[in-house]
């Protein structure tokens, strides 16, 4: 199926370093995928080597996604096709506004080729009762809008503004990558809903978490553990329970056995 | 002045002569004289990083008219607020020219500003009398009509106490393929308590020289925002000052640099204080591309009267080339025991990768990301001026460099 997020085979490079080690992952389209793993394992470079971070080296393996195999496109063009990462550590970009950092993001999205980018822009109108509705349901004030994109936010702040981007751009699968680190439960809840609203079977998303607290919010269809840059485990959602309740040295023991 | 004369056949009493036809007070064509004397006997300037090789002054000629634009709302001379050309304010307002010209500048300082005081021909003066809160912007566009080598135009700003007035002082011009030289020197007087915003927006054409002066005195409360713009020329030595003179005074002065081409683009601002419980705060920002070179030459001069000073300076630089460079040069000089606060903070590099990505990962293409960081970086400048049209078309000169 092309709206799902096919992972084959995948190794990747920082440097010298070999992060990912054979990575073997289906994401169906309309699902709800997690991902766990101790601190370390890999699940940070596994989601920026989906969205094309440049400094990674994949070495061997495909990652399919609408179709087609994405490891030859930029960030951009894959964000152009649907995907989307909501960043473990948004970045802050000082001086861009929030509200003129998702009007560009949107109009990239609407841009065509052969056609004037004025033709194509989201009308001022529509995009600020789509950008007022999106911070209502995410509890964020009407100043948000005007301040500097994740600059001095709180991580809170930064985690809703994944959110809302997310909202807006409408991708058809989502990388959610410790989306749950530094909130508290209010946050957590507001952005739990936020994810909950987008679900169903326009969405894929993979949430990657290291507790499984997250996942009382956002209940995943699969869970899959990695450990040292690979998948070592798939099932339900009852695997994300045992691992609480055992922890991961559990399941490194048992592998270690089977070996 | 004739439109013939050249600067290597003028002579004292030539300038002399000429300020007499031209009916200025005598004191004028004094001070004219002695800096012109000055200009004659000194040699070129020690700036090491400002090439002049390309600039031969002597073989220009002068111009006596400055193309000079005055743009405001004439209504606010209804409460009091002067704002006409300086020559014709000669005639009108003598006694206040005479007390302030030249009260913040020193004339003789070196050659360049000594040539500017005996020979600069026209230009402004803003005076905002004691009270007056003159709440439209005041702007005045200095350009080089296309036949002219040299224009050496002067503005005077006379704040008076708890006045206030937002002033915008811009130099624009075609590109040249003969050189030019733009020699301006601004005064701005800040009287007790004023409120002052001043922007200073150079953007000649290419093959401009801007060497210019620029100085601040700010009285007892005095406040003043500062944003300096530089873009345009092809080579600018700008030497500004802040002086804190007032208790109390404060100044908050924003800079935004871009050069690009073979632009070379040297900024020397300086901040002097000299009363108590004074507080500064500078931000310059520079961006530089192609083989672009730019310097921050600034300085913050602590002088001995002054106390419980607060200052902080800040100097970020983005490269957009490998090939452009930029050199930050940041001086302190302290001669009091007593200062409050100081700080100091300074990033120079690459446009970061991180936060590209991040952009990009929205779907904005690497450029789109890049013209948008680079727009950030400067928004704090161009958010402060306050004239929608001018900030709208140095947006559009900002992209077209990126
Ligand atoms: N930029 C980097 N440079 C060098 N090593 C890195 C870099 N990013 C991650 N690593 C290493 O890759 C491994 C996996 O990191 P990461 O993907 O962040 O794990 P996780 O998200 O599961 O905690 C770790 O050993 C980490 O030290
Ligand atoms: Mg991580």
């Amino acid at each position: 199926m092309s709206n799902d997020l096919v992972i084959k085979d995948l190794c990747a490079n920082i440097g010298d370093n070999e992060i990912l080690k054979g990575v073997n992952l289906t994401i169906r389209g309309g699902t709800i995928h997690a991902i766990m793993g101790p601190n370390g394992s890999g699940k940070s470079t596994l989601a920026h080597v989906i969205a094309g971070h440049p400094d990674y080296e994949v070495t061997a393996g495909e990652i399919w996604y609408g179709g087609q195999n994405i490891l030859e496109l930029e960030a951009d063009e894959r964000s152009k096709l649907g995907l989307f990462l909501a960043f473990q550590y948004p970045v802050a970009v000082p001086g861009v506004t929030v509200a003129n950092f998702l009007r560009a993001a949107i109009n990239a999205h609407r841009a065509e080729e052969g056609k004037d980018p004025k033709e194509t822009a989201i009308p001022m109108a529509e995009f600020r009762k789509m950008l007022r509705e999106g911070m209502k349901t995410l509890e964020m004030d009407e100043g948000f809008a005007r301040r500097y994109l994740n600059e001095g936010f709180s991580g809170g702040e930064k985690k809703r503004l994944e959110i809302l981007q997310m909202t807006m751009l409408k991708p058809g699968m989502v990388v959610m990558d410790e989306t749950d680190s530094g909130l508290d439960i209010d946050a957590l809840r507001i952005v739990a809903e936020g994810v909950n609203r987008l679900a169903g079977p326009e969405l894929g998303a993979l949430v990657i978490t290291h507790y499984q607290r997250l996942l009382n919010y956002i209940k995943p269809n699969f869970v899959s553990v990695m450990m040292d840059g690979r998948i070592v485990r798939d099932g339900g959602p009852e695997l994300a329970l045992e691992l609480e309740e055992k922890g991961y040295d559990w399941l490194r023991e048992e592998l270690a056995g089977a070996a | 002045m004739k439109q013939s004369i050249t600067l290597k056949d003028l002579t004292a009493d030539l300038i002399v002569e000429q300020a007499h036809a031209a009916h200025e007070p005598g004191w004028l064509a004094e001070r004219r004289h002695e800096a012109w004397t000055f200009f004659a006997q000194s040699g070129p300037p020690e700036w090491r990083r400002t090439d002049l090789s390309g600039l031969a002054p002597d073989a220009l000629t002068l111009s006596g008219a400055v193309g000079t634009e005055l743009i405001w709302d004439a209504a606010l001379a209804e409460q009091g607020v002067v704002f006409k050309p300086l020559r014709e304010a000669l005639n009108s307002h003598e006694e206040l020219i005479k007390a302030h010209m030249d009260s913040a500048v020193a004339p003789l300082d070196h050659k360049f500003s000594a040539l500017r005081a005996a020979l600069w021909a026209d230009g402004a003066l803003l005076y905002v009398p004691k009270n007056v809160a003159a709440d439209t912007p005041i702007h005045v566009r200095y350009t080089l009509p296309a036949d002219h080598h040299m224009i050496m135009p002067r503005t005077l700003v006379i704040v008076e106490a708890n006045a206030s007035a937002t002033i915008i002082e811009e130099f624009i011009s075609a590109d040249r393929s003969e050189q030019a030289l733009a020699a301006p020197i601004t005064e701005l007087i800040a009287g007790p308590n004023s409120t002052v915003r001043f922007i200073s927006v150079q953007q000649w054409g290419d093959g401009v020289y801007h060497i210019g002066g620029q100085k601040a005195v700010l009285g007892n409360n005095a406040s003043l925002e500062w944003t300096s713009l530089a873009l345009g020329a092809k080579v600018q030595h700008i030497e500004a000052e802040t002086t804190l003179k007032g208790n109390g005074s404060r100044v908050n002065w924003l800079g935004a640099t871009f050069a690009n081409g073979s632009q070379v683009l040297v900024t020397a601002p300086w901040l002097r204080h000299i009363g108590h419980n004074a507080e500064s705060f500078m931000q310059f920002k520079t961006v530089v591309n192609d083989t672009a070179y730019s310097v921050f030459d600034g300085m913050i001069k602590i002088e001995h009267e002054s106390t419980a000073t607060s200052t902080r300076l800040e100097e970020h630089a983005l490269h957009l080339k490998p090939g452009a460079r930029n050199d930050s040069i940041p001086g302190l000089k302290i001669d009091t025991n007593s200062v409050l606060k100081g700080g100091h903070a300074s990033t120079s590099g690459d446009v970061d990768d991180e936060q590209l990505f991040y952009m990009q990962t929205r779907g904005l293409s690497k450029n789109e990301a890049r013209r948008m960081i680079v727009m950030g970086f400067f928004s704090p400048a161009l958010d402060t001026i306050p004239v929608e049209a001018l900030r709208h078309q140095l947006e559009a000169v900002i992209e077209a460099k990126i």
